[in-house]
Protein backbone atom coordinates (compact mmCIF):
# COMPACT_ATOMS: atom_id res chain seq x y z
CA UNK A 1 0.00 0.00 0.00
CA UNK A 2 0.88 3.13 -1.09
CA UNK A 3 1.09 6.26 1.66
CA UNK A 4 -1.96 8.32 1.97
CA UNK A 5 -2.02 11.28 -0.67
CA UNK A 6 0.70 9.56 -2.50
CA UNK A 7 -0.38 10.86 -6.11
CA UNK A 8 -0.45 14.31 -4.56
CA UNK A 9 3.16 14.39 -3.18
CA UNK A 10 4.50 12.14 -6.32
CA UNK A 11 3.31 14.91 -9.13
CA UNK A 12 4.30 18.14 -6.70
CA UNK A 13 7.27 17.09 -6.62
CA UNK A 14 7.85 15.72 -9.93
CA UNK A 15 6.67 19.51 -10.84
CA UNK A 16 9.43 20.61 -9.10
CA UNK A 17 7.76 22.08 -6.17
CA UNK A 18 9.19 22.39 -2.46
CA UNK A 19 6.55 20.58 -0.12
CA UNK A 20 7.37 22.81 2.66
CA UNK A 21 6.61 22.21 6.70
CA UNK A 22 3.16 24.30 6.19
CA UNK A 23 1.13 21.70 3.73
CA UNK A 24 -0.20 19.35 5.22
CA UNK A 25 1.50 16.67 3.49
CA UNK A 26 4.38 17.70 4.83
CA UNK A 27 4.12 15.08 7.83
CA UNK A 28 3.12 12.29 5.72
CA UNK A 29 6.56 12.62 3.26
CA UNK A 30 8.27 12.66 6.61
CA UNK A 31 6.77 9.71 8.34
CA UNK A 32 7.48 7.78 4.93
CA UNK A 33 10.74 9.20 4.25
CA UNK A 34 12.67 5.78 3.66
CA UNK A 35 10.11 4.62 1.38
CA UNK A 36 9.71 7.74 -0.60
CA UNK A 37 13.87 7.89 -0.74
CA UNK A 38 14.02 4.52 -2.25
CA UNK A 39 10.64 5.47 -4.22
CA UNK A 40 12.25 7.95 -6.27
CA UNK A 41 15.73 6.36 -6.83
CA UNK A 42 14.42 2.99 -7.76
CA UNK A 43 11.57 4.51 -10.22
CA UNK A 44 13.51 7.37 -11.44
CA UNK A 45 16.71 7.77 -10.61
CA UNK A 46 16.00 11.18 -8.68
CA UNK A 47 17.12 12.06 -5.47
CA UNK A 48 14.50 13.09 -2.52
CA UNK A 49 16.20 15.95 0.00
CA UNK A 50 14.90 16.92 2.71
CA UNK A 51 15.45 19.32 5.77
CA UNK A 52 13.26 20.30 8.58
CA UNK A 53 11.13 22.67 7.03
CA UNK A 54 11.15 21.53 3.68
CA UNK A 55 10.86 18.76 1.21
CA UNK A 56 12.45 18.88 -2.75
CA UNK A 57 13.32 16.51 -5.37
CA UNK A 58 16.70 16.48 -7.43
CA UNK A 59 17.56 15.36 -10.56
CA UNK A 60 21.10 14.15 -12.05
CA UNK A 61 20.54 17.68 -14.67
CA UNK A 62 19.87 20.42 -12.25
CA UNK A 63 18.23 23.86 -13.84
CA UNK A 64 20.95 25.65 -13.26
CA UNK A 65 19.39 28.94 -14.98
CA UNK A 66 15.96 28.97 -13.25
CA UNK A 67 18.31 28.17 -9.62
CA UNK A 68 20.75 31.37 -10.45
CA UNK A 69 17.56 33.60 -11.43
CA UNK A 70 16.26 32.79 -7.45
CA UNK A 71 18.96 32.54 -6.09
CA UNK A 72 20.19 36.57 -7.25
CA UNK A 73 16.34 37.59 -6.45
CA UNK A 74 16.98 36.80 -2.76
CA UNK A 75 20.72 37.93 -2.77
CA UNK A 76 19.29 41.26 -4.13
CA UNK A 77 15.99 41.29 -2.25
CA UNK A 78 17.61 40.27 1.24
CA UNK A 79 20.29 42.73 0.68
CA UNK A 80 18.04 45.68 -0.07
CA UNK A 81 15.76 45.07 3.06
CA UNK A 82 18.04 44.86 5.20
CA UNK A 83 19.48 48.35 4.06
CA UNK A 84 15.75 49.55 4.73
CA UNK A 85 16.84 49.00 8.61
CA UNK A 86 14.68 45.42 8.31
CA UNK A 87 15.80 42.30 9.43
CA UNK A 88 15.50 40.23 6.29
CA UNK A 89 15.14 36.86 8.02
CA UNK A 90 11.94 38.23 9.92
CA UNK A 91 10.62 39.49 7.00
CA UNK A 92 10.60 36.65 4.42
CA UNK A 93 9.34 34.28 7.15
CA UNK A 94 6.24 36.78 8.23
CA UNK A 95 5.81 39.42 6.10
CA UNK A 96 3.64 39.96 3.13
CA UNK A 97 4.59 42.09 0.14
CA UNK A 98 2.81 43.51 -2.71
CA UNK A 99 4.76 42.99 -6.00
CA UNK A 100 4.89 46.95 -6.25
CA UNK A 101 7.17 46.87 -3.10
CA UNK A 102 9.44 44.14 -4.64
CA UNK A 103 9.32 46.01 -7.81
CA UNK A 104 10.59 49.51 -5.86
CA UNK A 105 13.47 47.58 -3.96
CA UNK A 106 14.82 46.21 -7.52
CA UNK A 107 14.26 49.74 -9.22
CA UNK A 108 15.91 51.86 -6.48
CA UNK A 109 19.10 49.02 -6.06
CA UNK A 110 22.74 49.52 -6.21
CA UNK A 111 22.76 46.67 -8.11
CA UNK A 112 21.57 47.73 -11.01
CA UNK A 113 24.31 45.95 -13.25
CA UNK A 114 23.59 42.78 -12.50
CA UNK A 115 19.79 43.57 -12.39
CA UNK A 116 19.74 44.87 -15.80
CA UNK A 117 21.49 41.63 -17.43
CA UNK A 118 19.14 39.35 -15.55
CA UNK A 119 16.44 38.50 -18.08
CA UNK A 120 14.17 38.06 -15.08
CA UNK A 121 14.64 40.86 -12.60
CA UNK A 122 14.74 43.67 -15.46
CA UNK A 123 11.92 44.55 -15.52
CA UNK A 124 8.48 45.03 -13.74
CA UNK A 125 7.02 42.27 -16.22
CA UNK A 126 9.67 39.89 -15.61
CA UNK A 127 9.77 40.14 -12.21
CA UNK A 128 6.41 39.75 -11.68
CA UNK A 129 6.45 36.34 -13.96
CA UNK A 130 9.84 34.86 -11.74
CA UNK A 131 7.43 35.81 -9.13
CA UNK A 132 4.23 34.50 -9.85
CA UNK A 133 5.10 31.34 -12.05
CA UNK A 134 8.17 30.06 -11.57
CA UNK A 135 8.22 30.80 -7.60
CA UNK A 136 4.58 30.44 -7.60
CA UNK A 137 5.25 26.84 -9.19
CA UNK A 138 7.63 25.66 -7.38
CA UNK A 139 5.97 26.90 -4.31
CA UNK A 140 8.98 29.14 -3.28
CA UNK A 141 6.66 31.93 -3.26
CA UNK A 142 2.63 32.05 -2.20
CA UNK A 143 0.92 34.78 -4.31
CA UNK A 144 -2.19 35.67 -2.45
CA UNK A 145 -5.09 37.99 -3.63
CA UNK A 146 -4.60 41.77 -4.29
CA UNK A 147 -0.97 40.70 -5.62
CA UNK A 148 0.45 39.77 -2.44
CA UNK A 149 3.48 38.02 -2.08
CA UNK A 150 4.45 35.62 0.90
CA UNK A 151 7.35 33.13 0.97
CA UNK A 152 7.39 29.81 1.94
CA UNK A 153 10.20 28.00 3.95
CA UNK A 154 11.77 27.04 0.58
CA UNK A 155 13.17 30.38 0.88
CA UNK A 156 16.40 28.89 2.85
CA UNK A 157 17.90 26.72 0.20
CA UNK A 158 18.81 29.76 -1.77
CA UNK A 159 19.93 31.65 1.87
CA UNK A 160 21.93 28.81 2.93
CA UNK A 161 23.17 28.23 0.34
CA UNK A 162 24.88 32.17 0.78
CA UNK A 163 26.14 31.45 4.00
CA UNK A 164 27.51 27.98 3.21
CA UNK A 165 29.20 30.34 0.10
CA UNK A 166 31.45 32.90 2.58
CA UNK A 167 31.92 29.29 5.21
CA UNK A 168 33.75 27.61 2.73
CA UNK A 169 35.13 31.00 1.34
CA UNK A 170 36.25 31.60 4.97
CA UNK A 171 37.77 28.20 4.90
CA UNK A 172 39.45 28.19 1.86
CA UNK A 173 41.58 31.36 3.23
CA UNK A 174 41.97 29.83 6.33
CA UNK A 175 43.47 26.75 4.55
CA UNK B 1 33.98 81.02 41.13
CA UNK B 2 31.02 81.22 39.13
CA UNK B 3 29.11 85.00 38.57
CA UNK B 4 25.75 83.58 38.18
CA UNK B 5 23.56 82.11 40.72
CA UNK B 6 23.14 78.52 40.78
CA UNK B 7 19.27 78.73 39.97
CA UNK B 8 19.93 81.37 36.45
CA UNK B 9 22.36 78.42 36.10
CA UNK B 10 20.27 75.67 35.75
CA UNK B 11 17.48 78.05 34.49
CA UNK B 12 19.99 78.43 31.41
CA UNK B 13 20.32 74.93 30.94
CA UNK B 14 16.55 74.37 30.74
CA UNK B 15 15.83 77.64 28.47
CA UNK B 16 18.60 76.38 25.95
CA UNK B 17 18.18 72.58 26.39
CA UNK B 18 18.41 71.86 22.68
CA UNK B 19 21.29 73.98 21.95
CA UNK B 20 23.36 72.42 24.49
CA UNK B 21 21.92 69.05 23.40
CA UNK B 22 23.03 69.64 19.45
CA UNK B 23 26.79 70.58 21.04
CA UNK B 24 26.39 67.36 23.18
CA UNK B 25 26.54 65.26 20.47
CA UNK B 26 28.83 66.74 18.20
CA UNK B 27 31.21 65.88 20.77
CA UNK B 28 30.47 62.71 21.35
CA UNK B 29 30.84 62.41 18.09
CA UNK B 30 33.71 64.04 17.82
CA UNK B 31 35.35 64.39 20.79
CA UNK B 32 35.49 68.02 20.85
CA UNK B 33 33.34 71.04 19.49
CA UNK B 34 35.18 73.51 16.66
CA UNK B 35 35.13 77.29 17.05
CA UNK B 36 32.61 77.03 13.49
CA UNK B 37 30.37 74.06 14.97
CA UNK B 38 29.73 76.47 18.20
CA UNK B 39 29.18 79.58 15.52
CA UNK B 40 26.93 77.56 13.44
CA UNK B 41 24.94 75.88 15.97
CA UNK B 42 24.54 79.34 17.83
CA UNK B 43 23.44 80.55 14.09
CA UNK B 44 21.18 77.54 13.47
CA UNK B 45 19.35 78.39 16.78
CA UNK B 46 19.36 82.25 16.31
CA UNK B 47 20.80 82.67 19.75
CA UNK B 48 23.63 85.02 20.97
CA UNK B 49 24.43 83.51 23.95
CA UNK B 50 28.14 82.79 23.25
CA UNK B 51 29.11 85.04 26.60
CA UNK B 52 26.97 82.77 28.92
CA UNK B 53 28.15 79.70 27.10
CA UNK B 54 31.69 80.57 28.95
CA UNK B 55 30.56 82.53 31.65
CA UNK B 56 28.62 79.55 33.22
CA UNK B 57 31.51 77.36 32.52
CA UNK B 58 29.38 75.28 29.91
CA UNK B 59 31.95 75.09 27.68
CA UNK B 60 35.72 75.26 28.09
CA UNK B 61 38.84 75.73 25.72
CA UNK B 62 40.82 72.53 24.59
CA UNK B 63 43.29 73.75 22.39
CA UNK B 64 42.36 75.27 19.31
CA UNK B 65 38.41 73.58 19.77
CA UNK B 66 36.25 73.10 22.69
CA UNK B 67 34.54 70.86 24.77
CA UNK B 68 31.41 70.89 27.38
CA UNK B 69 32.88 70.85 31.16
CA UNK B 70 33.08 67.44 32.28
CA UNK B 71 30.37 67.80 35.03
CA UNK B 72 28.19 69.05 32.24
CA UNK B 73 28.83 66.38 29.96
CA UNK B 74 28.01 63.93 32.53
CA UNK B 75 24.99 65.40 33.43
CA UNK B 76 23.87 65.58 30.11
CA UNK B 77 24.70 62.06 29.17
CA UNK B 78 22.92 61.20 32.48
CA UNK B 79 19.51 62.96 31.51
CA UNK B 80 19.24 62.04 28.45
CA UNK B 81 20.53 58.15 28.99
CA UNK B 82 23.41 59.05 26.10
CA UNK B 83 26.24 57.17 27.28
CA UNK B 84 29.42 56.13 25.52
CA UNK B 85 30.16 52.76 26.08
CA UNK B 86 33.47 52.19 28.48
CA UNK B 87 36.33 50.27 27.35
CA UNK B 88 36.44 46.87 29.59
CA UNK B 89 40.02 48.75 30.83
CA UNK B 90 37.93 51.56 32.32
CA UNK B 91 35.86 49.25 33.90
CA UNK B 92 38.53 46.81 35.06
CA UNK B 93 40.00 49.74 36.62
CA UNK B 94 37.48 49.61 39.14
CA UNK B 95 38.07 46.20 39.49
CA UNK B 96 41.78 46.79 40.30
CA UNK B 97 41.18 49.55 43.09
CA UNK B 98 38.23 47.41 44.66
CA UNK B 99 40.90 44.52 45.02
CA UNK B 100 43.38 47.14 46.28
CA UNK B 101 41.04 48.57 48.93
CA UNK B 102 39.93 45.28 50.03
CA UNK B 103 43.14 43.72 50.02
CA UNK B 104 44.23 46.54 52.44
CA UNK B 105 41.24 46.19 54.70
CA UNK B 106 41.96 42.41 55.40
CA UNK B 107 45.54 43.03 56.19
CA UNK B 108 45.27 46.45 57.94
CA UNK B 109 41.70 45.55 60.07
CA UNK B 110 43.13 45.44 63.41
CA UNK B 111 45.45 48.52 63.29
CA UNK B 112 44.17 52.30 62.48
CA UNK B 113 40.63 52.61 63.24
CA UNK B 114 40.23 55.94 60.93
CA UNK B 115 42.54 55.12 58.30
CA UNK B 116 39.94 51.76 58.15
CA UNK B 117 37.43 53.77 58.28
CA UNK B 118 38.16 55.70 55.10
CA UNK B 119 39.21 52.78 53.19
CA UNK B 120 35.27 50.98 53.65
CA UNK B 121 34.11 54.37 52.69
CA UNK B 122 36.30 54.32 49.87
CA UNK B 123 35.31 51.10 48.95
CA UNK B 124 31.94 51.67 48.61
CA UNK B 125 32.29 54.36 46.97
CA UNK B 126 34.26 52.57 43.92
CA UNK B 127 31.45 49.74 44.41
CA UNK B 128 29.05 52.26 43.50
CA UNK B 129 30.84 53.90 40.88
CA UNK B 130 31.87 50.49 39.23
CA UNK B 131 28.26 49.40 39.45
CA UNK B 132 27.49 52.83 37.48
CA UNK B 133 29.88 51.95 34.84
CA UNK B 134 28.44 48.67 34.75
CA UNK B 135 24.62 49.98 34.39
CA UNK B 136 25.55 52.60 31.72
CA UNK B 137 27.51 50.81 30.07
CA UNK B 138 24.56 47.86 29.16
CA UNK B 139 22.19 50.57 28.67
CA UNK B 140 24.69 52.11 26.00
CA UNK B 141 26.19 48.81 24.42
CA UNK B 142 22.14 47.72 24.42
CA UNK B 143 21.01 50.98 22.70
CA UNK B 144 24.14 51.03 19.85
CA UNK B 145 23.32 46.93 19.27
CA UNK B 146 19.86 47.93 18.85
CA UNK B 147 20.05 50.93 16.55
CA UNK B 148 22.84 48.53 14.02
CA UNK B 149 20.14 46.34 14.38
CA UNK B 150 17.63 48.43 12.71
CA UNK B 151 19.88 49.64 10.65
CA UNK B 152 18.12 53.87 11.72
CA UNK B 153 21.09 55.31 10.17
CA UNK B 154 20.97 53.04 6.91
CA UNK B 155 24.93 52.35 6.74
CA UNK B 156 26.16 49.87 4.41
CA UNK B 157 26.50 46.53 5.84
CA UNK B 158 30.43 46.33 5.09
CA UNK B 159 30.29 48.76 7.74
CA UNK B 160 27.54 47.35 9.69
CA UNK B 161 29.18 44.21 10.53
CA UNK B 162 32.41 45.62 11.23
CA UNK B 163 30.97 47.44 13.90
CA UNK B 164 28.60 44.44 15.22
CA UNK B 165 32.03 42.62 15.14
CA UNK B 166 33.92 45.77 17.33
CA UNK B 167 31.12 46.35 19.71
CA UNK B 168 31.20 42.22 20.46
CA UNK B 169 35.21 41.96 20.32
CA UNK B 170 35.74 45.05 22.52
CA UNK B 171 33.00 45.72 24.64
CA UNK B 172 30.28 43.06 24.79
CA UNK B 173 32.63 40.00 25.45
CA UNK B 174 35.10 41.52 27.91
CA UNK B 175 31.73 43.17 30.14
CA UNK B 176 30.37 39.81 30.13
CA UNK B 177 33.95 38.75 31.39
CA UNK B 178 33.89 41.31 34.42
CA UNK B 179 29.97 39.92 34.93
CA UNK B 180 30.53 36.34 34.54
CA UNK B 181 29.39 34.50 38.06
CA UNK B 182 31.74 31.58 36.48
CA UNK B 183 34.91 33.03 36.22
CA UNK B 184 36.99 32.97 39.25
CA UNK B 185 38.47 36.42 38.87
CA UNK B 186 35.67 38.02 37.60
CA UNK B 187 34.67 41.57 39.30
CA UNK B 188 31.19 40.01 40.46
CA UNK B 189 32.61 37.11 41.90
CA UNK B 190 35.15 39.52 43.79
CA UNK B 191 31.80 41.60 44.87
CA UNK B 192 30.56 38.20 46.40
CA UNK B 193 33.81 37.51 48.36
CA UNK B 194 33.81 41.26 49.88
CA UNK B 195 29.61 40.96 50.32
CA UNK B 196 30.94 37.49 52.60
CA UNK B 197 33.72 39.05 54.70
CA UNK B 198 31.46 42.13 55.67
CA UNK B 199 28.53 39.94 56.61
CA UNK B 200 30.94 38.30 59.19
CA UNK B 201 32.46 41.87 60.56
CA UNK B 202 29.08 43.26 60.36
CA UNK B 203 28.63 40.70 63.91
CA UNK B 204 32.27 40.06 64.86
CA UNK B 205 34.28 43.25 65.04
CA UNK B 206 34.91 45.50 68.47
CA UNK B 207 34.22 48.78 67.39
CA UNK B 208 30.72 49.86 67.07
CA UNK B 209 31.16 52.80 64.55
CA UNK B 210 33.21 50.48 62.19
CA UNK B 211 30.75 47.34 62.62
CA UNK B 212 28.13 49.65 61.47
CA UNK B 213 29.93 50.83 58.25
CA UNK B 214 30.36 47.40 57.81
CA UNK B 215 26.94 46.76 57.83
CA UNK B 216 26.37 49.91 55.55
CA UNK B 217 28.66 47.81 53.09
CA UNK B 218 26.85 44.79 53.27
CA UNK B 219 23.51 46.30 52.52
CA UNK B 220 24.75 48.06 49.57
CA UNK B 221 26.92 45.06 48.08
CA UNK B 222 23.44 43.09 48.78
CA UNK B 223 21.67 45.30 46.23
CA UNK B 224 24.92 45.65 43.71
CA UNK B 225 25.11 42.34 43.32
CA UNK B 226 21.64 41.80 42.32
CA UNK B 227 22.20 44.74 40.03
CA UNK B 228 24.80 43.20 38.79
CA UNK B 229 22.66 39.84 38.14
CA UNK B 230 20.41 42.00 36.88
CA UNK B 231 22.82 43.46 33.72
CA UNK B 232 24.79 39.96 33.20
CA UNK B 233 20.95 38.81 32.30
CA UNK B 234 20.63 41.70 29.99
CA UNK B 235 23.75 40.47 28.92
CA UNK B 236 23.13 37.19 28.08
CA UNK B 237 19.21 37.72 27.43
CA UNK B 238 19.31 40.48 25.01
CA UNK B 239 22.74 41.94 24.12
CA UNK B 240 24.32 38.56 23.06
CA UNK B 241 21.84 37.09 21.15
CA UNK B 242 20.86 40.53 19.30
CA UNK B 243 24.66 40.37 18.40
CA UNK B 244 24.86 36.76 17.83
CA UNK B 245 22.09 37.48 15.36
CA UNK B 246 23.64 40.43 13.46
CA UNK B 247 26.91 38.11 13.08
CA UNK B 248 24.49 35.67 11.67
CA UNK B 249 22.57 37.82 9.53
CA UNK B 250 25.93 39.41 8.25
CA UNK B 251 27.28 35.75 7.37
CA UNK B 252 24.03 35.67 4.98
CA UNK B 253 24.71 39.20 3.62
CA UNK B 254 28.53 38.83 3.12
CA UNK B 255 27.29 34.94 1.51
CA UNK B 256 25.37 37.65 -1.26
CA UNK B 257 27.45 40.00 -1.73
CA UNK B 258 30.44 37.35 -2.65
CA UNK B 259 27.75 35.63 -4.93
CA UNK B 260 26.91 39.19 -6.44
CA UNK B 261 30.22 40.29 -7.05
CA UNK B 262 33.26 39.80 -9.61
CA UNK B 263 30.34 38.21 -12.23
CA UNK B 264 30.67 35.28 -10.22
CA UNK B 265 26.72 34.65 -9.92
CA UNK B 266 27.26 34.13 -13.86
CA UNK B 267 30.33 32.16 -13.91
CA UNK B 268 32.47 30.17 -11.31
CA UNK B 269 29.71 29.92 -8.46
CA UNK B 270 26.81 27.08 -9.55
CA UNK B 271 23.66 28.01 -7.77
CA UNK B 272 22.05 25.74 -5.60
CA UNK B 273 20.80 22.55 -7.37
CA UNK B 274 17.20 22.65 -8.16
CA UNK B 275 14.50 19.53 -10.16
CA UNK B 276 14.53 20.14 -13.35
CA UNK B 277 11.15 19.98 -15.00
CA UNK B 278 11.52 18.02 -18.39
CA UNK B 279 9.07 18.29 -20.57
CA UNK B 280 9.92 14.03 -21.39
CA UNK B 281 7.39 11.45 -21.24
CA UNK B 282 7.92 9.57 -18.10
CA UNK B 283 7.55 5.92 -20.59
CA UNK B 284 10.22 5.64 -23.37
CA UNK B 285 10.77 7.19 -26.33
CA UNK B 286 9.64 3.84 -28.24
CA UNK B 287 6.53 3.47 -26.32
CA UNK B 288 3.97 3.70 -29.78
CA UNK B 289 6.59 1.11 -31.75
CA UNK B 290 6.80 -0.86 -29.18
CA UNK B 291 3.14 -1.30 -28.38
CA UNK B 292 1.96 -1.63 -32.20
CA UNK B 293 4.21 -4.50 -32.24
CA UNK B 294 2.57 -6.08 -28.99
CA UNK B 295 -0.59 -5.39 -30.60
CA UNK B 296 0.65 -6.88 -34.34
CA UNK B 297 1.77 -10.52 -33.20
CA UNK B 298 -1.86 -11.18 -31.83
CA UNK B 299 -2.72 -10.03 -35.31
CA UNK B 300 -2.50 -13.20 -37.48
CA UNK B 301 -2.64 -15.96 -34.64
CA UNK B 302 -4.20 -18.97 -35.20
CA UNK B 303 -8.15 -19.42 -34.09
CA UNK B 304 -8.03 -21.92 -30.68
CA UNK B 305 -10.67 -24.08 -30.43
CA UNK B 306 -11.24 -25.68 -26.92
CA UNK B 307 -12.69 -28.83 -27.18
CA UNK B 308 -14.98 -29.73 -23.46
CA UNK B 309 -14.79 -33.36 -24.26
CA UNK B 310 -10.71 -33.72 -23.91
CA UNK B 311 -10.01 -34.79 -20.45
CA UNK B 312 -6.11 -33.89 -20.83
CA UNK B 313 -6.18 -31.12 -18.23
CA UNK B 314 -7.94 -33.93 -16.44
CA UNK B 315 -5.03 -36.20 -16.58
CA UNK B 316 -2.53 -33.91 -15.55
CA UNK B 317 -0.77 -34.86 -12.25
CA UNK B 318 0.14 -32.33 -10.03
CA UNK B 319 3.04 -32.63 -7.44
CA UNK B 320 2.13 -32.99 -3.69
CA UNK B 321 5.33 -31.66 -2.34
CA UNK B 322 4.32 -31.94 1.23
CA UNK B 323 2.71 -35.89 1.09
CA UNK B 324 6.03 -37.13 -0.94
CA UNK B 325 7.95 -35.44 1.62
CA UNK B 326 6.46 -36.76 4.20
CA UNK B 327 6.53 -40.23 2.66
CA UNK B 328 10.28 -39.33 1.99
CA UNK B 329 10.73 -38.75 6.16
CA UNK B 330 9.51 -42.04 6.59
CA UNK B 331 11.93 -43.51 4.77
CA UNK B 332 14.83 -42.00 6.06
CA UNK B 333 17.96 -42.61 5.57
CA UNK B 334 17.50 -43.74 1.95
CA UNK B 335 20.58 -45.25 0.02
CA UNK B 336 19.98 -44.42 -3.33
CA UNK B 337 17.47 -41.34 -3.40
CA UNK B 338 17.01 -41.26 -7.55
CA UNK B 339 15.90 -45.14 -7.51
CA UNK B 340 13.34 -43.71 -4.54
CA UNK B 341 12.07 -41.09 -6.72
CA UNK B 342 11.54 -43.27 -9.47
CA UNK B 343 9.95 -45.56 -7.02
CA UNK B 344 7.47 -43.81 -5.34
CA UNK B 345 6.41 -41.89 -8.54
CA UNK B 346 5.94 -45.18 -10.61
CA UNK B 347 3.77 -46.17 -7.60
CA UNK B 348 0.89 -43.26 -8.27
CA UNK B 349 2.03 -42.67 -12.08
CA UNK B 350 3.79 -45.53 -14.23
CA UNK B 351 3.80 -43.46 -17.26
CA UNK B 352 5.75 -40.08 -15.81
CA UNK B 353 7.50 -37.87 -17.76
CA UNK B 354 10.71 -36.75 -16.99
CA UNK B 355 9.65 -33.05 -15.79
CA UNK B 356 7.32 -35.19 -13.48
CA UNK B 357 10.46 -37.09 -11.90
CA UNK B 358 12.24 -34.00 -11.86
CA UNK B 359 9.47 -32.13 -9.75
CA UNK B 360 10.00 -34.97 -6.99
CA UNK B 361 13.75 -34.99 -7.34
CA UNK B 362 13.58 -31.40 -6.28
CA UNK B 363 13.12 -32.82 -2.59
CA UNK B 364 17.13 -33.42 -2.79
CA UNK B 365 17.62 -29.78 -1.90
CA UNK B 366 14.98 -29.61 1.04
CA UNK B 367 17.65 -27.74 3.80
CA UNK B 368 16.76 -30.48 5.97
CA UNK B 369 18.79 -33.33 4.31
CA UNK B 370 21.91 -34.12 4.36
CA UNK B 371 23.08 -35.69 1.15
CA UNK B 372 26.14 -38.24 0.69
CA UNK B 373 28.30 -39.29 -2.50
CA UNK B 374 29.13 -42.48 -2.76
CA UNK B 375 32.24 -42.16 -5.57
CA UNK B 376 33.13 -45.86 -5.58
CA UNK B 377 29.08 -47.47 -6.25
CA UNK B 378 27.79 -47.09 -9.85
CA UNK B 379 25.93 -45.03 -11.83
CA UNK B 380 21.98 -45.30 -11.66
CA UNK B 381 19.56 -45.55 -14.53
CA UNK B 382 16.22 -43.94 -14.93
CA UNK B 383 13.83 -44.92 -17.96
CA UNK B 384 11.02 -42.75 -19.22
CA UNK B 385 9.38 -43.02 -22.66
CA UNK B 386 11.29 -39.68 -23.28
CA UNK B 387 14.82 -41.50 -22.82
CA UNK B 388 16.93 -42.33 -20.07
CA UNK B 389 18.54 -40.62 -17.31
CA UNK B 390 21.99 -41.58 -15.16
CA UNK B 391 22.67 -40.34 -12.06
CA UNK B 392 24.84 -41.23 -9.23
CA UNK B 393 24.20 -42.84 -6.23
CA UNK B 394 23.34 -40.72 -3.58
CA UNK B 395 22.56 -41.10 0.17
CA UNK B 396 19.98 -39.05 2.10
CA UNK B 397 20.03 -38.30 5.80
CA UNK B 398 17.93 -36.41 8.37
CA UNK B 399 20.85 -33.28 9.26
CA UNK B 400 21.75 -32.90 12.92
CA UNK B 401 20.60 -29.87 14.18
CA UNK B 402 23.76 -28.01 14.41
CA UNK B 403 22.31 -25.41 16.86
CA UNK B 404 21.18 -27.80 19.66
Amino acid sequence: MYPNKHKQIVTALMEGKFITVDEFYFDILKDNQAFYLEFFKESFDFELKGTQEYFYLLSADTNENTSRDISIFFAIFCYELDKDGKNFIDELTFSEFHIDQIIEYFKNSGWSDIIKANKSLNSAENLKKLLGNTMTKRNIAKKHSDEKYTFTKAYKLFIEFARELINSEKNKANA
Amino acid sequence: MFKSEPKTILQFLATHFELLRELFDIQSKNEFITKSQVTNTLKDFGNDIEEQLFEHKLLIEQNDDYVINEPYYILFEFVLQQFKPLLPEEIEKFGQSIRELFKNIKESIDNDKNLLLARIEALSNEIKKFTTAVKNNTASLLNESRELKANTRKIEYQEKVHKARYLIDNYIIPLNNILDINHSQSIYNELDRISQYTNNRRFDYADELIRRQFEKLYNLLRQVIKDINQQSTILSNELLPLIERIKTESEYLQGFLLYLTNGNCYKTIKPPEIFNTSRDNLYSLYIYESTKLYFDQFKNEEEVIIDDNDNTILDQWIFNRSEYKNTLNENLPVKDFFSWCQDSIGNEKKDFSIDNYFMVTSLLFEKEYEVKFDKGSKAISVKTDQGELIMPKLELTKKEDVSK
